[in-house]
C-alpha cells in the first residue's frame, strides 16, 4: 500500500467514524476495507474505499451505476481481488484471491444474476463447491446425497424458507425460489458475513418481500449483511446503515435514524455529505 | 407448510424425474424399433445377431459414455476416431515388435490419456474453443496416425488381447462384460461423484460454478483427460475384436459417438445428461446400422442416414428444451387453449 493510499485509507475510516457506527461498536468490526483501489485500464474503479461492517448489521450500500458498488463487494467477496488498499476480518489482514478465501473466512457473496447452475437441482447446488461425502467400502469417496439433502431441509425450516421439489433443476424454480436457493448456500457455509448484489431486482413484491423478511431473519441470528440496492424503500426499510458511493469512492455512511430520503439522494447524485 | 412434507417423498439423490421418464421413452423405442426390424428381416432377431449388434454397440457404448461427461461440461470431442486411430497403430505396432501385450496396453492408456489432457490444456487454459481446439487435434492425430504406420494394414495380435475382444465369460462376449461394467463406473461417477457433479456445474454455468468454488479449468482438462482413456480403452477393445487396426480406422466415427450421446438425452448446452441415455443411444444406432447392413444399404446411404438423425435428435431435444422460440411460443398456446378447453 503506497503513502497516498494509505491517507486516503485513514480520511476513508475517518469519515466512517464520523458517520457513526452502530450499538454494539465495542465488539469491532467483523470486516474492514481500508483504502481498497481498483482500475480497469485508465478507469479508477475503486478510489481508497474504506468501510466497516460491523456484527449482526445490515449495511445497505447505495449509488448511481458506476459508482463501483459491485467493484467493491466483488473486492470483499474474493472474485476481484483490488489492486490496492488491505481487507482485515476481525482486525486482522486477509487476502482474499479467490471465492474460496472468502469462504474460508466465512464470508459470503449472493452474486448478481444469482450464481446458480440451472441443470443442477437444489440441492446440488446448494452444496456445490462444499459437497459432502462419504467413503464406500472405507476407500472410495462418493457425494451423501441423502446427507446432503438432510441438511438442505433441516437449513430451509430453520429459516422458514418453503421449497418445492428438491429434485428439480433450479431451471424450473421462480426468480424468488431461485434467491431462496442462492441464500441457502450462503447459510449453509455458517456465514458471518453475507454479501448481496441487488437481491432484490427482478423479484415481484410478494417474492421481493420474502426475501427482505429472509436477511432480517439473517440479521436476527447475528449474521451481519452488506447489501447493494437500487431501491430506496428497500434500503431504508432494512439498513441500520446507508454507505453511498460514487464515481468509485465512499461519499459517506449515515445511520438509518439520521438518514432521511433527501439527504441519502443528494449524497448519491452530488457525492458529497451535505 | 414445512417443506420436508413435501420433499421427503422424492428419491435421493440426483435423478431427475423428467430424465428418468426420457430414458424409458428411449428404451421403449428401442425395443419397438428392434420388434420392426425383426418383421422386416427375421435375420435381425436372430440370437446371434442380437449378440453381434450388442457387441458391436460395446466400444460405442464405452467412447460415448466418455462423450457423455465432455458433452456435458458443454464441449464437444471430434477428436476420437483420430485418437483411436493413433493409439490402436502405436499400440498394435508395439505388441507385434514384441513388447510385452500389458505393457502395450499401459502404453496406449498413457498415450490417450497425455493428448487428451493435451487437447484439454488447450481448451481450458489456452482458452480455444472445444470444437475448434478438437478440430484441429482431428486432423493432427490423424496425420500422426498416418505417418506412423504410413497406410499399412497391421493385423495378428497375441490372444491375450484378442481375447478381450473376442471371448467370452459364460456365454456372455467380454466386450459386452467391458461395456456394461463401465457403464455402471460411468453412472456412479456422473451421478455420485464430485467429480461428476463439478461436470456437470462447468457444463450447466461456468461462472457460476467457479464462483462456488469448482476448479473449472482443472476439471474440463480431467475431463478431456478422461475422454482420453476412454478412446484408448474402445481402441482396445475394437482391435482386440477385428485384430487389425490402420491409420484411417474410426474415420467418422465422432459422428456415431455424438449422436449415441444426443439421442440418449445429454443437452448439447451441456449441465444436463444420463448415462443411461446414453448406453441406450449407443445400442439404438448399433441396432440401425446393422439392420441397414441386413438390409444391404449401401454405406454410403448408411452415413448419410446417420447424420440425419444426428440432425433429427439435435431438432427433437431442441424442441424439448424449448430452445426454439417460435415452435415453443406455439407449445405454449396450445397448452393454454387445451387447458381452457
Amino acid at each position: 500500500m503506497n503513502h497516498e493510499n494509505a491517507q486516503a485509507g485513514a480520511a476513508g475510516r475517518l469519515m466512517t467514524e464520523i458517520a457513526g457506527s452502530p450499538g454494539e461498536t465495542a465488539c469491532g468490526p467483523v470486516v474492514s476495507a481500508v483504502a481498497l483501489g481498483k482500475s480497469y485500464g485508465g478507469l479508477r474503479a475503486l478510489d481508497a474505499v474504506s468501510l466497516d461492517i460491523f456484527p449482526g448489521e445490515i449495511l445497505a450500500l447505495v449509488g448511481d451505476n458506476g459508482a463501483g458498488k459491485s467493484t467493491f463487494v466483488k473486492a470483499l467477496a474474493g472474485a476481484q481481488p483490488p489492486d490496492s488498499g488491505e481487507i482485515r476480518i476481525d482486525g486482522r489482514p486477509v487476502a482474499l484471491r479467490t471465492p474460496r478465501d472468502a469462504a474460508a473466512h466465512r464470508l459470503g457473496c449472493l452474486h448478481q444474476g444469482l450464481g446458480l447452475v440451472d441443470a443442477l437441482n437444489v440441492v446440488e447446488n446448494v452444496f456445490l463447491g462444499r459437497e459432502l461425502r462419504t467413503n464406500v467400502l472405507g476407500l472410495v469417496p462418493q457425494l451423501d446425497h441423502r446427507r446432503m439433502r438432510a441438511r438442505t431441509i433441516e437449513l430451509l425450516e430453520r429459516f422458514g424458507i418453503a421449497l418445492p421439489r428438491l429434485n428439480d433443476p433450479v431451471l424450473r424454480l421462480s426468480g424468488g425460489q431461485r434467491q431462496t436457493v442462492a441464500i441457502s448456500r450462503l447459510l449453509l457455509d455458517e456465514v458471518r458475513v453475507v454479501i448481496m448484489d441487488e437481491p432484490m431486482a427482478a423479484l415481484g413484491v410478494e417474492e421481493g418481500r420474502r426475501v427482505l423478511e429472509l436477511i432480517k431473519t439473517m440479521r436476527s441470528r447475528g449474521i451481519s449483511v452488506l447489501v447493494i440496492t437500487h431501491n430506496m424503500e428497500h434500503a431504508f426499510d432494512l439498513a441500520d446503515r446507508i454507505a453511498v458511493m460514487k464515481n468509485g469512492r465512499l461519499v459517506g455512511v449515515v445511520p438509518r435514524a439520521e438518514a432521511t430520503r433527501e439527504k441519502i439522494v443528494g449524497m448519491i447524485t452530488f457525492g458529497t455529505l451535505q | 407448510m414445512p417443506p420436508a412434507a413435501v420433499t421427503a417423498r422424492d428419491a435421493i439423490g440426483h435423478a431427475d424425474r423428467r430424465l428418468m421418464f426420457e430414458g424409458l421413452g428411449l428404451l421403449l423405442v428401442v425395443i419397438a424399433l428392434a420388434v420392426a426390424f425383426s418383421l422386416i428381416n427375421p435375420r435381425f432377431a436372430s440370437a446371434t445377431n442380437l449378440v453381434n449388434v450388442l457387441t458391436q454397440a460395446s466400444y460405442y457404448i464405452v467412447l460415448a459414455i466418455g462423450m457423455t461427461f465432455v458433452i456435458s461440461s458443454a464441449g464437444i470431442d471430434l477428436s476420437v476416431g483420430s485418437l483411436l486411430a493413433l493409439v490402436t497403430v502405436v499400440g498394435f505396432d508395439l505388441i507385434k515388435g514384441g513388447l510385452d501385450p500389458l505393457v502395450g496396453v499401459v502404453v496406449m492408456f498413457g498415450l490417450g490419456g497425455l493428448i487428451g489432457c493435451f487437447t484439454g490444456t488447450l481448451i481450458a487454459y489456452v482458452k480455444i474453443p472445444p470444437f475448434i481446439a478438437t478440430l484441429g487435434m482431428m486432423a493432427s492425430l490423424r496425420g500422426l496416425a498416418l505417418l506412423h504406420s504410413a497406410g499399412n494394414m497391421l493385423y495378428g495380435l497375441p490372444p491375450s488381447i484378442t481375447w478381450i475382444g473376442q471371448g467370452s465369460i459364460a456365454g456372455v462376449p467380454v466386450p459386452v462384460i467391458i461395456a456394461l461394467l463401465f457403464a455402471l463406473f460411468g453412472a456412479w461417477l456422473y451421478n455420485h461423484t464430485r467429480f461428476g457433479l463439478h461436470v456437470r456445474a462447468l457444463g450447466g454455468n461456468r461462472e457460476a460454478a467457479r464462483l462456488a468454488g469448482v476448479r473449472v479449468d482443472l476439471v474440463e482438462v480431467a475431463v478431456y483427460t478422461m475422454m482420453g482413456l476412454v478412446t484408448a480403452l474402445g481402441g482396445l477393445i475394437m482391435i482386440a475384436r477385428i485384430d487389425s487396426t490402420q491409420a484411417t480406422i474410426g474415420t467418422a466415427m465422432e459422428i456415431h459417438v455424438i449422436s449415441a450421446v444426443i439421442i440418449g438425452g445429454t443437452s448439447l448446452f451441456g449441465g444436463r445428461g444420463t448415462i443411461v441415455g446414453t448406453v441406450l443411444g449407443a445400442i439404438l444406432l448399433s441396432m440401425m446400422t446393422n439392420a441397414l447392413v441386413i438390409a444391404g444399404v449401401d454405406y454410403f446411404w448408411q452415413l448419410v442416414i446417420m447424420g440425419a438423425i444426428v440432425l433429427l435428435a439435435v431438432a427433437i431435444s431442441n424442441v424439448r428444451e424449448r430452445r426454439i422460440p417460435t415452435l415453443a411460443f406455439l407449445l405454449r398456446r396450445g397448452q393454454a387453449a387445451g387447458g381452457r378447453a
